[in-house]
């Protein structure tokens, strides 16, 4: 926002928040008006409404939005300084108010997976704004209506009435004070601090007393008032604002219960085992005060996709729902329902067929975690012995335990802005000190990346004053502005040098752009070095210092910067929208910039080679390093670590031990003469370059004694099989591949066996697997009789072809014998079995039986 | 009889081994030679030449998909069935070249 001084103590902007002035921005803007004697007016050009800035209410009644032209005038005893304030927080700080609330995709209706659809359950659908599945007994609550009028209420005495919302006022602010003493979490705080300016909203509270004036009682003011104001939100033309509607009725809600008893106040509902609540609206401090423990979805009728409840519930990790249209009428108190909102929707009087679904999906969840837990804490080794250094990405030291825990070699990047920013001001070199010694000493022996101030431009800090850009991501940051920032960048040196005495430090400069950048940071470091010696505090002297490689100019220096640092760390975000010249936040360019478009995949390759002819060391740590499915491309680039957030160490170190460095970069050197993007893409769809085929055959393949009841469930559980022991990254996709074949007609081919079978991209490998029912299973036979063994054969599109058809023939033959059929069939065992079928399919050449 | 046959199912990575399986299972049981050709995922095998084709007094198609080098049966007389009749009754599919 671009304020513009017109004539003495007026100014003009233009909203530039993307969401308008909606009610935590506003809050914001009133908080800052307020510390002024002055009165500021704003007028919005568009709709010519005026609001007073202290009010928050009035701000979101005049509807400011995005590109609304608004004039303030500022008069009162200290009109220039508050002038000056305002034009400068709407300059810098309020932008940063806004947080763009999470986009969350709706999930295709039509993608329930079969096993669900074919148990005939109810099914509703709504929106998921907050993801995860979560299952309980229902238990109907919210609803929060102002009553319309409050029948016999007389008002005698109007002082007394004005006491009595006196009281009230205070009351409900210490309440909500009280509850942000308690909560830790920035969302809750920004929320709860949104309600506080509503209690002490200026126009809220004239409204009020002047309707006590004329005659009513402090409850009816309150009705008549939150009645207003609440309409008034409601009309407005932004989505962002009508939601806010809800936080109004349940801040005037709280004044009436102070005024009048308990008599309107819904009651708290006490949860003592899994609960959905569901809804017709759910207000953002009736959430906060459920039982956490106990709450596992939220299913709401009418809510938004960016109310406070929404957002809370989100920060809070609790699945849920909006717009399942009537959900309280269909959702009966007590009945258990599952609230799966990855997929966004209810499912309702769930059979136990339903709950085995997800019961099961919980245990192949577990038994994933479980089977790469092997690979997480072993190095990631690829089949023919190259190693890849698999780091964490972190930005709290609250995450240093959990990317250990998950595998992490080492701290690949670990950001230090959290410190920075949100805080009160500059932190300290002694707070800072005490974050990066439990970051250095978490992972002793593994290296520890501490990225120095990466800030500016579209994270700027108010107390460093950075003056406003047009284009932030071009703009002053990183390491660009240390120069001006010699006490700032001081005291972050000495902490993290002085962090080195405790653990593998090494410290890494973003947003380098030249020599001179990097020869400052050495002198400075050098300086910070020979106080902290004078000072006799201890600290590691072989400390390496390394470089961010964000801007592309820097990757034709690399030579000389070999030089003068030990490491790189690419960092593939910025440098893709800088080489691509894409604004990452635009979504009309952001998909020009593709990580996999052959000139950037040439760039990277070229950036690894030089760093290494200059002898040092290179890692990655963007979002592209995350994609399992670009493995292949960074490995046979050579790169000497990918960095990552810690949840994908698991999955990528178990995924290395299964390539070849040598086909990954043969790989590479076929990406590289690509058309483009989409090329790539598809190479690497139909080539995973892996180092020697998985075996055909896996215990962990032949399920005994299955519970499945269905063929819905049987195909299932073979596909999650395949799933756990990492034969597939997309379950439903070769689901529904094997059911594409089954609609051709049944692979039940009779005398109890049926041979489901697909021939796919998300067969990450030739698969043999074998269930056998506890129960036959109706499969749909071609003689009509129940199947008792599933034979799957899962074979991967490739462009290598066949390799495991031989095998796979040699098993259908051998299946139109009967003695073999007898054998498979009595197998009581998974060694037996496994004994039985290794044996078989070995000793017969693929012709043996013609 | 001599009989050359040939099976070709959709995916070709089960049903035509099974059928090709029952089909030159049932010849041997009823005296008969055959020589069955498979067009599955691994492409055609076991080919018939035009040797084995001339020779032959039928062919038995057991395909659900359009057969590949069509042209080399121009001079024979083909039965056609499905690929799941000849694993499910192959025996019928033999009793059909009596009739």
């Amino acid at each position: 926002m671009a304020p513009e001084v017109g004539r003495s103590l007026e100014f003009s902007f233009s909203c530039r928040l993307a969401g308008g002035l909606h009610a935590r921005p506003a809050s914001c803007l009133a908080e800052v008006v307020g510390t002024f004697a002055s009165e500021c007016m704003l007028t919005n050009h568009r709709n010519r409404a005026k609001a007073n800035l202290k009010s928050v209410l009035a701000i979101i009644a005049a509807d400011v939005r995005q590109g609304d032209d608004c004039c303030v005038r500022v008069a009162g005893p200290d009109e220039e300084s508050a002038r000056a304030a305002l034009c400068h927080f709407i300059d810098h700080d309020l932008p940063l108010c806004d947080e763009p609330p999470v986009e969350i995709a709706a999930p295709d209706t039509q993608a329930l997976p079969r096993a669900l659809r074919q148990t005939g359950v109810r099914c509703y659908f709504g929106t998921a704004v907050s993801r995860g599945i979560g299952h309980g007994a229902v238990v109907l609550t919210g609803g929060l209506a102002l009553p319309r009028a409050l029948a016999g209420e007389s008002a005698l005495d109007s002082n007394r009435e004005q006491q009595k919302l006196e009281r009230a006022i205070s009351a409900v602010r210490g309440r909500i004070d009280t509850m942000l003493a308690r909560q830790a979490s920035a969302v809750e705080a920004a929320i709860l601090r949104a309600h506080l300016a509503i209690v002490g909203d200026i126009s809220l509270i004239n409204d009020i007393q002047a309707r006590i004036e004329e005659g009513r009682s402090a409850g009816q003011a309150i009705v008549e008032a939150g009645e207003s104001f609440t309409n008034m939100l409601r009309r407005s033309d932004s989505q962002y604002i009508r939601e806010r509607a809800l936080d109004m009725q349940e801040i005037c809600l709280q004044l009436l219960e102070r005024v009048n008893g308990a008599r309107f106040r819904p009651l708290t509902v006490e949860l003592h085992a899994p609960t959905v609540v569901v809804a017709e609206t759910l207000a953002p401090q009736q959430l906060l005060a459920l039982n956490r423990e106990w709450v596992k979805a939220l299913v709401l009728d009418n809510a938004g996709t960016t109310s406070h409840t929404v957002i809370l519930a989100r920060s809070l990790g609790i699945p849920t729902l909006v717009g399942v249209k009537d959900a309280p009428r269909l959702l009966p108190a007590g009945q258990e329902i599952v609230v799966d909102a990855n997929r966004g929707c209810v499912l309702a009087q769930a059979p136990a067929s339903v709950r085995r679904f997800y019961e099961r999906e919980a245990e192949v969840a577990r038994r994933r975690q479980k089977f790469l837990s092997h690979y997480a804490q072993a190095p990631a080794v690829t089949g023919d012995c190259r190693k890849l250094e698999v780091g964490a990405n972190v930005s709290s030291p609250g995450e240093l335990a959990a990317a250990l825990e998950r595998g992490a070699d080492g701290i690949g990047l670990f950001r230090t802005e959290m410190l920075f920013v949100g805080g009160d001001g500059m932190p300290s070199e002694e707070k800072q000190f005490e974050v990066y010694r439990q970051a250095a000493g978490a992972a002793p022996g593994r290296p520890v990346l501490i990225r120095t101030l990466d800030i500016g431009g579209d994270k700027p800090l108010p107390y460093l004053n950075l003056p406003r850009e047009v284009n932030p991501f071009l703009g002053y940051r990183g390491a660009r502005l240390y120069a001006d920032h010699e006490d700032l960048m001081r005291e972050q040196f000495r902490a993290i040098v002085r962090s080195s005495a405790f653990g593998k430090v090494q410290m890494l400069l973003p947003m380098v752009s030249s020599l001179a950048e990097v020869r400052w940071a050495k002198t400075m470091l050098a300086r910070v070095q020979a106080e902290l010696a004078a000072e006799n505090i201890a600290f590691d002297r072989g400390m390496p210092l390394g470089v961010m490689v964000e801007v592309p100019a820097v990757t034709f220096i690399l030579d000389q910067l070999c030089r003068e640092v030990e490491f790189f760390s690419i960092g593939t975000n910025d440098l893709a929208q800088y080489v691509f010249a894409a604004d990452r936040t635009n979504s009309k360019v952001s998909g020009l910039a593709d990580v996999l478009h052959p000139g950037f995949l040439r760039l990277l390759r070229q950036i690894v080679d030089t760093v290494h002819q200059g002898g040092k060391w290179v890692g990655i740590c963007g979002e592209m390093a995350s994609d399992i499915r670009y493995l292949p491309l960074l490995l046979g680039m050579g790169l000497d670590e990918i960095s990552v957030p810690a949840s994908e160490i698991p999955a990528l170190k178990e995924r290395v031990s299964r390539l070849s460095n040598a086909n990954c970069e043969e790989l590479l050197s076929r990406a590289l003469l690509c058309k483009g993007a989409e090329e790539v893409q598809d190479l690497l769809r139909h080539n995973l370059p892996i180092d020697k085929a998985w075996p055909l055959l896996d215990r962990d393949l032949l399920i005994l004694d299955s519970e499945s009841e269905t063929k819905e469930e049987a195909i299932r559980e073979l596909v999650n099989a395949c799933y756990v022991t990492g034969r597939t990254d997309d379950v439903e996709a070769m689901e529904e591949a094997l059911w594409a074949r089954e609609s051709q007609y049944s692979t039940g081919f009779g005398h109890g066996f049926a041979i489901p079978h697909c021939k796919t991209t998300a067969a990450l490998a030739g698969s043999l697997a074998v269930l056998k029912p506890k129960k036959p299973i109706d499969w749909g036979a071609t003689d009509g009789q129940p199947t008792s063994v599933v034979v799957l054969l899962a074979l991967r599109e490739s462009a290598s072809g066949t390799e495991h058809m031989q095998v796979f023939s040699q098993l259908a033959r051998r299946l139109m014998h009967e003695e073999f059929r007898k054998s498979v069939m009595g197998s009581a065992t998974s060694d037996s079995l496994m004994r039985f079928l290794a044996g078989a399919l070995s000793a017969n050449s693929p012709q043996a039986s013609s | 009889m001599k009989i050359v046959a040939l099976t070709a199912c959709p995916t070709g990575i089960a049903h035509t081994y099974m059928a090709a399986e029952q089909l030159d299972k049932t010849a041997k049981a009823l005296g008969h030679q055959i020589k069955v050709e498979t067009q599955g995922a691994m492409g055609i095998e076991n080919e018939l030449s035009e040797n084995d084709i001339l020779q032959a007094d039928v062919a038995i198609f057991a395909a659900d998909i359009e057969v590949e080098k069509r042209e080399r049966f121009q001079k024979i007389k083909i039965l056609r069935v499905s690929v799941q009749e000849a694993i499910k009754n192959p025996r019928g599919v033999f009793a059909k070249l009596q009739g």
